[in-house]
């Protein structure tokens, strides 16, 4: 009995920690690359979810093909709101303006949502929620399918995409040394650029798989931002590895801490991982080694 | 005759501190330049400038016919500068080969080109290719100094930029470096050379210009230079009144 508890939660806790990846993952990309705090990371996510509801039931399509248009808002919305805002500040060359700015656009954000959908939550529903397949005791939801599915490939694209690809390099080293990547002739800009389109689309993404769990209203990022920052942190501000396997645990801490403990607990026992953490191991569980050479 | 490069009275700053005042400075196809000077005379600023990293309140930058003082270091760099900062500046968690692919990545399209390229700085540092897969921030000072240059000659630049390429090497790895700047000298590329040690600087080059306090005191070719009593004095450690007799 007790084993197929633990492996009921253990699947419960990947797929939450991997949908925690894809959010955290946006965040921890343009921390290394601009070393700065996206304050408005979580609307994207709502505006995911949002993106993904209206498009299931204005336009009556499947949830597959919502999760990919959530995708696409966030990629193109954060595009036009780095375009619009930040890079203009950014070239005043004054390193708080862009920060402080991110918090005028999460508020500007969520106000404009609530002004359009209202503060009462939506019920996000999909079809594949209620058919679960069965699988020696456990139950699977094709939700819960999906969504590793959908995250595994994307986190593992990503992944080849920064160790692979030119411009994947090219924005490791954006984020190492960003004067010195200037001098190969990269544009630093357009990687910042490719941050800003990379993570908002993750996190629209993660908000149309995270939805059905959340309660949908303008606020529903804010929720699960704060556990991505935790991840982050625990991960080692910056780096992507580390972040994948924090978000793994932050899953799987809250599926475990709702079975044996109570699920009001849950923030409290991530929290208190996150103060350990920074107590014994302030650069995170895999910090990038430099030996210094003089 | 026009030059490769030239710099018209330069005045850089940072902020509200002025570092050079007026910094004139050209080079020609296929020369060695030295630039000397104490520390603080404004030599590794005039690099950067002439990088596109640091945009020079007066003055002109010219390379190749063209004006690029408004134009940013990434473009430069397509261009044809190349600049190895002082302090070396390896991407420390990339390995020794992604670093080299970086330095082509005005090339990034075509890879037989990068690998073919890479395979001459191989050549030219063997000890590089043994570390291909380590990162670059785990290499020796010494290893770490070649793979910058290495880095910077896989974009093929008309221009080299050199700042302190000695600064924390043993003497048989500095000689090692001055080598291979004259190698890639012969080979058709100019050179311009920042280095406190003035020594090496002036027997590496054939012109050189000497910066005090932000401006140029003296410059000419390195022959005269060495025999420059002020030159001696201050930087070659002889004392004056030795060369005037």
């Amino acid at each position: 009995m007790t084993t197929t508890i633990v492996l009921q939660q253990a699947i419960n806790g990947v797929v939450l920690g991997s949908l925690y990846v894809l959010v955290a993952l946006g965040l921890t990309l343009i921390y290394g690359v601009l070393v700065q705090i996206n304050f408005a990371h979580a609307d994207f996510v709502t505006l995911g979810a949002f993106a993904a509801y209206f498009f299931m039931h204005l336009v009556g399509a499947g949830y597959i093909i919502s999760i990919g248009v959530a995708f696409l808002v966030g990629a193109v919305l954060g595009w036009l709101i780095n375009a619009a805002i930040f890079t203009p500040l950014r070239r005043k060359g004054n390193e708080l303006l862009p920060l402080i700015a991110t918090i005028g656009v999460s508020v500007m954000m969520q106000n404009l949502m609530l002004a359009w959908f209202g503060p009462i939550p939506y019920a996000f529903e999909t079809p594949y929620s209620s058919q679960v397949i069965r699988f020696a005791g456990i139950y699977v939801s094709w939700q819960n399918v999906i969504i590793i599915a959908v995250s595994s490939v994307t986190i593992a694209l990503l992944y080849a995409f920064m160790k692979f690809t030119f411009l994947g390099k090219a924005l490791r080293a954006v984020s190492q040394d960003r004067e010195t990547a200037g001098l190969m002739g990269i544009n630093p800009n357009q990687l910042i650029m490719l941050t800003f389109v990379i993570a908002s689309a993750l996190a629209g993404m993660a908000g149309a798989m995270l939805a059905p769990v959340l309660v949908l209203t303008p606020f529903a990022g804010t929720s699960v931002i704060v556990k991505a920052f935790a991840i982050v942190i625990i991960g080692g501000f910056g780096n992507v590895e580390g972040t994948i396997l924090a978000g793994l645990i932050v899953g799987l801490i809250e599926s475990y801490t709702t079975q044996y403990l109570d699920p009001g607990l849950i923030d409290i026992v991530v929290f208190a991982l996150l103060l350990v953490m920074l107590a014994i191991k302030p650069t995170g569980l895999i910090s990038e080694r430099r030996e210094e050479n003089v | 005759m026009s030059a490769l490069l030239s710099a018209e009275r330069l005045e850089l700053t940072y902020g509200q501190v002025s570092v050079c005042r007026d910094v004139s400075l050209s080079i020609e196809k296929g020369e060695i330049v030295a630039l000397i000077g104490a520390n603080g005379a404004g030599k590794s600023t005039t690099l950067r400038a002439i990088a596109g990293l640091l945009p020079p309140r007066r003055g002109s930058i010219v390379f190749c016919g063209r004006d690029v003082t408004a134009m940013p270091s990434h473009e430069r760099s397509i261009l044809g500068i190349a600049l190895v900062p002082e302090g070396r500046h390896v991407f420390p968690f990339l390995t020794v080969r992604e670093n080299l692919e970086l330095g082509g990545f005005k090339s990034r399209n075509d890879s037989a080109k990068i690998r073919r390229k890479i395979g001459e700085i191989f050549n030219m540092f063997p000890r590089l290719s043994e570390r291909t897969t380590q990162n670059a921030g785990t290499l020796s000072g010494g290893e770490q100094q070649m793979l910058v240059l290495g880095r910077a000659m896989m974009s093929e630049p008309q221009l080299l930029c050199l700042d302190e390429p000695s600064l924390g090497l043993a003497p048989m790895v500095v000689q090692d470096i001055f080598r291979t700047i004259r190698a890639i000298n012969a080979a058709g590329t100019s050179v311009l050379l920042v280095e406190q040690n003035a020594r090496y600087a002036l027997e590496t080059a054939s012109r050189g210009y000497v910066l005090q306090t932000g401006s140029v005191i003296a410059s000419g070719s390195c022959a005269d230079l060495k025999q420059n009593p002020r030159v001696q004095e201050a930087y070659l450690g002889r004392i004056a009144t030795a060369a005037v007799s």
